[in-house]
């Protein structure tokens, strides 16, 4: 194998129409761009953290169809057709979610850094199982890191807001 | 920032396999991206082509056909985890996808991808062996049936060849009385040591009709480990359980362990024998 | 990471030296080394080391420097490359020894290898094995090489 065997490709571009936060959002895109820094760069959706930066902590979390994703370690252009939604799109017309509410009644967060994806994975959480064990809480909840908190006001802020997500819907 | 590359998207395995064998080295498969992009981050691999595979149909289904379960290679964790047809029929595997990484990866990463990584710390190879399971690679005009205990060459290497795509893995459906358990330790973001045992009984329920081992995390690649099956195939379960300690050690030993942040050789050779102790009376209690 | 391997060769101590500071051959032995070049005979060397684990290459354009010499005897070494691809390096000591025993030389040698940046990221457990694999290569290359020759 030669050495100058790297040779810069042309670039692409790949044009990507998709839901974001509710809205259509149409933006051109090259393969090897980062949903990371799409979101927050481009779309200067600066709720999502580089935080690790290998897809372990969390801080990155975005939706995607409803289901927990790393932005960090995802291509931007994957988003094509699909709906994304970051902490910013989580209120209601300046109604906070009951998640949002719940994490400033009972303490869930202290710097906020871990906060947005921990709020979006729990989310993930409630659509999928809104009756959810601690243990299972815990399992989902796995890959979100938080240094501050010791996690455990985070599960009382996910159990509160479960049980009033569910009282709603009653 | 990731390097520039350009993405192909084939719209058949065979049009992926022509595109890998005309770009050699400066393509690869790309899935989920899991563990590629990682190491593209990182800037250890560079490409100047991803061949996007997810379009592809047909590939990430889990079917009940003939007597096995097919496994489409572009399974997601998520979707094995919540597969019907393996909590019905192999629950150890649901097991060990429920615990794979994060639930960000299990969303997005594949069994195929992390087959054909071959991450020394990784789960499913070892199961995959211990179940013995065939693994199915296609090229463009060719299709080829590996044994899950020949696929895994060394770290990060398999014996998948430049220009071939894994498709599909095949899942022997269990037989009569028997049971498969598959235990992981790691306190780290990826296991550290992972055992898998499956053994039937025999006739009478009393002994031990066919065993299989295998290790895997440990070293450099998952590996099946003969040598300590032999210590507990055909053995009456008092006398199976009685030779538990030198199996492990054997299998320990088999392991290759590699001192590491993970834990020193000895430590993860130590452990594969908690495991397999623990493993086998948990395959035990499911027959 | 220090290695240690000794090598038998059924050759005379003479064969062997003279075998070592044949640039072009000796290289060949080398997994991975290509392209050797003598930059000032008996002292400065280069050469291209070509590594892979799995997916993961690395390319390191090598300076070899010869520090000690004692004729038929013993040679000490020092090695560095770079790779700026992946933002690694590699620095080598290499302590060869020659002896000989009944009709056998003993060719033994000492290796210490760091590397650094990027590629430690694999982790020190891989790189260690593969540089136990290419050690263990070269000194059987050496031996057949040696002892293949009329």
């Amino acid at each position: 194998m030669s050495k100058a065997m790297f040779r810069h490709p042309d670039s692409q571009t790949i044009p990507v129409s998709f839901t974001l936060n509710g809205r259509l959002q149409e933006i051109d895109l090259e393969p090897h761009e980062l949903l990371l820094d799409v979101v927050r760069e481009r779309l200067g959706l600066t709720g999502a953290k580089r935080s690790c930066d290998v897809q372990v902590c969390g801080a990155c979390t975005l939706l995607v169809d409803g289901r927990p994703v790393s932005a960090c370690t995802t291509l931007a252009f994957e988003v094509r057709g699909r709906s994304v939604l970051t902490i910013e799109g989580l209120a209601d017309n300046g109604k906070l979610h009951p998640l949002q509410e719940a994490f400033i009644e009972h303490g869930g967060f202290q710097c906020g850094f871990c906060t947005p994806g921990m709020i979006l994975a729990a989310k993930a959480l409630l659509d999928e199982n809104p009756n959810p064990t601690e243990e299972e809480l815990k399992h989902f909840m796995h890959g979100n890191i938080c240094r501050c908190t010791g996690y455990k006001k985070i599960i009382e802020s996910i159990m509160a807001a479960a049980k009033k997500m569910r009282g709603a819907r009653a | 920032m990731l390097r520039r590359f350009r993405v192909e998207e084939p719209e058949s395995v065979k049009e992926a396999s022509e595109l890998l064998g005309r770009f050699g080295e400066s393509a690869k498969v790309y899935a989920g991206g899991t563990e590629l992009l990682l190491a593209m981050k990182e800037g250890l691999i560079q490409y100047e082509r991803l061949i996007n595979i997810k379009q592809l149909k047909g590939l990430n289904e889990v079917k009940l056909e003939n007597g096995a379960i097919r496994v489409g290679a572009l399974c997601t964790h998520h979707q094995l985890e919540t597969s019907p047809v393996l909590q019905k029929n192999l629950l150890s595997l649901v097991k060990l996808e429920q615990n794979v990484a994060n639930v960000r990866v299990r969303q997005v990463g594949t069994l195929g991808g992390n087959l054909c990584f071959a991450e020394p710390h990784a789960d499913p190879g070892t199961l995959l062996m211990a179940v013995g399971a065939t693994l199915v690679a296609e090229k463009q005009a060719s299709k080829r049936e590996i044994a899950a205990e020949d696929f895994f060459v060394d770290a990060y290497e398999t014996c998948l060849e430049a220009d071939e795509v894994l498709t599909e893995i095949q899942l022997p459906m269990p037989a009569g009385r028997s049971g498969v358990a598959y235990l992981k330790f790691g306190y780290l973001e990826r296991p550290s040591v992972g055992v898998a045992v499956a053994l039937t009984l025999n006739g009478g329920g009393k002994s031990i009709g066919n065993i299989r081992i295998a290790v895997g995390c440990a070293g450099p690649a998952p590996k099946r480990v003969p040598e300590a099956e032999e210590l507990l195939k055909g053995k009456s379960i008092d006398e199976a359980t009685r030779n538990l300690q030198k199996a492990g050690a054997v299998a320990g030993s088999a392991a290759q362990a590699i001192s590491d942040l993970h834990g020193s050789q000895e430590y993860k050779e130590h452990i594969v024998g908690v495991l397999l102790k623990r493993a086998f009376q948990s395959a035990l209690t499911q027959c | 990471m220090q290695f240690e391997k000794e090598v038998e060769i059924l050759a005379a101590k003479e064969k062997v030296w003279n075998f070592i500071w044949d640039v072009d051959r000796f290289i060949a032995c080398v997994p991975g080394c290509k392209e050797a070049k003598t930059l000032e005979e008996g002292k400065r060397y280069a050469a291209t080391m070509i590594e892979k684990v799995g997916p993961f290459r690395v390319e390191f354009p090598t300076t070899i420097e010869v520090v000690e010499r004692e004729e038929l005897t013993r040679i000490k070494a020092q090695a560095s490359g770079a790779d700026n691809k992946i933002g690694s390096r590699m620095k080598l000591e290499l302590d060869v020894h020659l002896r000989e025993q009944d009709d056998k030389t003993v060719l033994g040698f000492v290796v210490n290898v760091d590397i650094l940046g990027k590629l430690a990221a694999l982790g020190h457990g891989i790189i260690k094995r593969k540089a136990d694999q290419v050690l263990d290569e070269f000194a059987q290359a050496v031996k057949k090489r040696l002892e293949g020759d009329v």
